[in-house]
Order: C-alpha cells, then structure tokens, then sequence
C-alpha cells in the first residue's frame, strides 16, 4: 500500500472468541491521543464495527485472508496494511502512561526496530527468562514485537516477508530451535526473522527504550497472572501508578478484560 | 558555612551506643576533621562532642540481633528529626556503629546534591545474598540505607524528613502499602518510602557513588594491626573458617556486640595510659 500520511502508529486488533482486542486498542488509542493530540493512529483489525474517527484516523482491513487458526500469524500483512511511511506497531493490550514522542528519534535510526528486552513495574530491566526459554535455548535476541518500528524500506520488506516465510513454513522452520512452540507467537517469529537477516539491522538492544512494562506474573512477581487483584494500582489522569511507583511509556497490562474508561 | 557529623546514641539493654558514638567521633575528628554532634537521652559529661542534643529515646520496636542471641529494644525512631536537631548547615548523620576509617566521607560534602544516602549494602565477607537486605517489603522494593545520609538545609532535604515523618506517624499505613511483614519501624524503609514520594514515586534517587560495606551480625569483627585495621573471621559455604584483613575502609558493623568489644578495649587502654 502506497504510504498516506508519514508518521504514525499503528494498532493490530484481531478479535477473538475469548478477547475484544478492539476494545483494547480503543484503550491505546486515547491514551496515545492524551499525550499526543496530533499523532495519527490506524487500527488494523478483523472487526467490521471498529470505525471511531476521534480515536483512529484511519481504519484498515487486513489486505490479505486471515489465518483464523493462530490470529499471530498474521502479522505480517502489518507492513502491507500500514498507510505510514514511517510506522510503530503497538500491540492492542497496552496503554501508553508518559509521552512517547522520543522514540520516533531513537528509532529512525534504523529502517526496521524490533523492541529488545521489556521492563518490571518498577522500571528495572526483567530479569525472569521464565518466558524465554526457547529464545534462550536458541540463542535467539530478546525481541518483544509489542513496540515495532518501521520505515517503508528494502530492509523492511524483507523482515515481514521473513516472517511471512516462518509463519508459512513453520513446520519446516520449527525443525531449527531446540524446544520449539508449536503454535509460533509473534515474538520468536520476529526473533527468527532478526536472526536471519541480521540482529544487528533490526534491533537496537543497547537502547534502554522502548520496552514494554510487562505484567506477566513471573515478571510482575505477583502471586497470580491477576496482579490487578493484588497490587495497588493507582490510575489518574492518563497517570499509572503501581505500587506507589510511577509507570513510563507502554504499559502491557495482560489482563485483557480490563480496560480503563 | 557550618559542616559536622550528627550520631544518634541511645543506649538499650545490651548495646552501649553513647560509648560508640564517643568512640566514633574520635576517629571523624581524626580524618574528617570535622566537629560531632550528638541526640542522646543519657546525662553526657565527656568533651568528645561540639553540641550534646536532649532527646527522648523514641522507641521503633524490638529487634532480634544475632551477635546477642537475643531480641533488644530499639531505639532508633528519633532519626526522623535530623533535620531539625542538627547545628549545622550541611550534615552527615551516621550511625553510631557505622566505622570511619579514611576520609572517604568528606567527599560527600563537596558534593552538589542536597541528600546523599548509600543505595546498595555488601557484605565484605560476601557470604551474604544482599538482594533480601536491599529491598524491603513483599515486592522487592528498593531499598536505600540511612546508616550514613548527608544534606544540606535545603527545600529538598527538609521535604524528604518531613515525608519520614509522616511515614513513621503512619507506620501502619505504609507497612500495609507496601506489603512490610515486620512489624518494628525501621528508618531505612522510612527513608526509601520518602524518597519515593520525594521523587514523584519515580525512585530516580540521587545516591552515595559507592555501596555501603558492611560488616554482617554472623561475622566476627576484631581490630587488626593498628588503629584503622580491621579484621573479620567468618565461616564460608564449605563451613570453611576464613579470615580477612582490610585497612582504612570505612564499614558498617552491623554486629553490635563485636563493634561493642573493640570500642571497650579502647577505653581500658585508654584508661590505663593516662594513669601511667
């Protein structure tokens, strides 16, 4: 798709039996909107009933048939469908808690930034590997596809066709990891595809941002995945608070059936 | 401009505190060079100090220590006040058991910020897993010590003991927020509480750029060679006996007993050389 506006982000929202990721990325969206008015926003999506032009300036089908089996495996089609020259992809269950304008710096030094690493709630580097064994076992980079830039560019092209080409083959493509998943997520997809055309031009794991404030429990070392049942979260004026500790930036809250009105 | 050292001494059941302190302020003078005040609730004839500061010994709780076997009052709830009991312009507070050996600390004082405290503990025997000692509650918070704190009168230093103040009026509170299962107030969970409001609860915090050394209760702490040398005699993970020596490097003694034994020997000495 040819590019219509020049810098934006873009929100993939697949909705599924168990989940209104459209409804999530609603949540995003206003507050991207809050901290920056001006930033255009286009959700992809699989809904029919997602227009809302104060939220979303554009709304995007998926250019090509779904894989309806893993909804992951189509996240290719992102840099096909975006209407961005230049594009961050955000995951739909997040919400963004401080500006987030600096990235656009940091990240257009490259064509393609896949985000390294991901953050704890209190704003120490994760250190659990609990979800990254087969990253780990594979030598494979650290990549969380939750914040994704990109750039309309040769190099990109050639990341998403590579995860096209995993997600295609994945049978054949699993035959190369130790302890591979059977159903790919996105991440080792991208972490895959990185190895292959090389780390070193789609990612930027020296940086300290963006990252993501995972809240996956052995992350978040709560006592279950429902850590909003057991931490103090404080939420006021698009500000986040967890346990008394001021959050930055995409906040990956997990728990899908919570969304701030 | 007035610079000096402010100790707070209060002596329990096992630990002569006022004798530390006295004890302490002659090793300040001897590489600080700076003067040393006191906050005491004992009677204090002696002329170790510049300023001798009444105060009631407020009462934090009781503590079990190690060295003693046995669990002690601990008066350590009066730190809160630092700000407003000290004579000087610009402080360092130390603890009574904190051992000054070189003149590291005078760093601190040419230092631009207003607050300064230490951020990481270690054990010099390095037996100890710190990550427990330097965090404090449920979540692993971030803890910073308050053995050694250094400010200026300041809008900021003023704000951070006004906040201890307020997280020691309402203990209960904060032990509740941030999930603290002992019921004794402590003055470093104290002070990490009020730099986190202190900093928007951002915990960007400006620290001591060392860690604090430290000498834990489960380690044997004697004088070595001479006056600033040290020695400690702990047992290793192979039940090993192993002995360490060091010289001129300041140290918390978290031990009190052992400390206790050293500033005793020094005053019979003491003692026995003026009756010569």
């Amino acid at each position: 798709m040819k590019p219509i506006a020049e810098q934006g982000y873009l929100i993939v929202a697949i909705n599924t039996p168990d989940t209104n990721y459209v409804s999530c990325a609603k949540t995003l969206a206003k507050t991207i909107k809050y901290w920056h008015p001006d930033a255009k926003i286009c959700l992809l999506t699989n809904a029919t009933d997602a227009s809302n032009p104060v939220l979303f300036d554009y709304v995007r089908e998926f250019p090509y048939p779904l894989d309806l089996e893993n909804p992951w495996a189509n996240d290719w089609q992102v840099f096909r469908a975006t209407p961005f020259r230049e594009t961050i992809k955000l995951e739909a269950d997040m919400m963004i808690t401080s500006p987030i304008d600096h990235w656009w710096t940091m990240l257009r030094n490259r064509d393609v930034v896949v985000s390294t690493g991901c953050r704890d709630w209190k704003d120490q580097r994760a250190s659990s590997r609990h979800y990254r064994r087969v990253f780990d076992a594979n030598a494979l980079p650290d990549v969380y596809n939750a914040i994704t830039y990109w750039r309309l560019s040769e190099t990109a092209k050639e990341f998403f066709d590579t995860v096209h080409m995993i997600f295609e083959h994945w049978a054949e493509y699993r035959k190369l990891l130790k302890f591979p998943e059977e159903v790919p997520s996105t991440d080792l997809v991208y972490a895959m595809a990185a190895n292959i055309i090389g780390a070193e031009r789609c990612t930027m794991p020296f940086a300290g941002y963006p990252q993501i404030v995972h809240m996956k429990r052995h992350i978040a070392k709560s006592q279950t995945e429902a850590w909003l049942d057991e931490f103090v979260f404080e939420y006021s004026g698009y500000l986040a608070r967890i346990n008394t500790i001021t959050q930055w930036g995409a906040l990956h809250y997990q728990v899908k059936e919570w969304t701030h009105d | 401009m007035t610079q000096g050292v402010l100790i707070f001494a209060f002596n329990n059941e096992e630990t002569d505190y006022l004798s530390m302190a006295e004890w302490s302020a002659g090793n300040i003078q001897r590489h600080l060079n700076l003067p040393v005040s006191i906050v005491t609730n004992a009677n204090y004839t002696g002329t170790a100090f510049d300023h001798v500061i009444p105060a009631d010994a407020e009462s934090g709780g009781t503590r079990y220590f190690e060295d003693y076997n046995r669990t002690v009052t601990w008066h350590n709830a009066g730190r809160v006040d630092a700000y407003n009991l000290t004579p000087y312009d610009q402080t360092i507070v130390l603890d009574a058991d904190y051992v000054v050996a070189s003149n590291n600390l005078k760093r601190l004082l040419n230092a631009p910020q207003d607050f300064l405290c230490h951020r990481l503990a270690f054990d010099l025997g390095g037996q100890t897993d710190m990550r427990g000692i330097n965090t404090f509650g449920k979540y692993d918070m971030p803890m910073w010590w308050a053995t050694v704190m250094m400010f200026r009168k300041s809008n900021t230093a003023q704000y951070i003991f006004d906040s201890m103040q307020m997280v020691r009026a309402n203990w209960q509170h904060y032990r509740d927020l941030y999930h603290i299962d002992r019921a004794t107030y402590r003055n470093d969970f104290a002070l990490s509480i009020a730099l986190g409001i202190v900093s928007g609860h951002t915990q960007k915090v400006d620290e001591i750029p060392w860690s604090l050394a430290s000498v834990m209760p489960n380690t044997h702490l004697t004088r070595y060679l001479d006056q600033d040398s040290y020695a400690i005699e702990y047992t290793d993970s192979d039940k090993k006996l192993k002995f360490m020596s060091f010289e001129g490097l300041d140290f918390h003694a978290m031990g009190k007993k052992h400390l206790g034994d050293i500033v005793e020997t020094d005053r019979r000495t003491r003692l026995l050389d003026s009756s010569n």
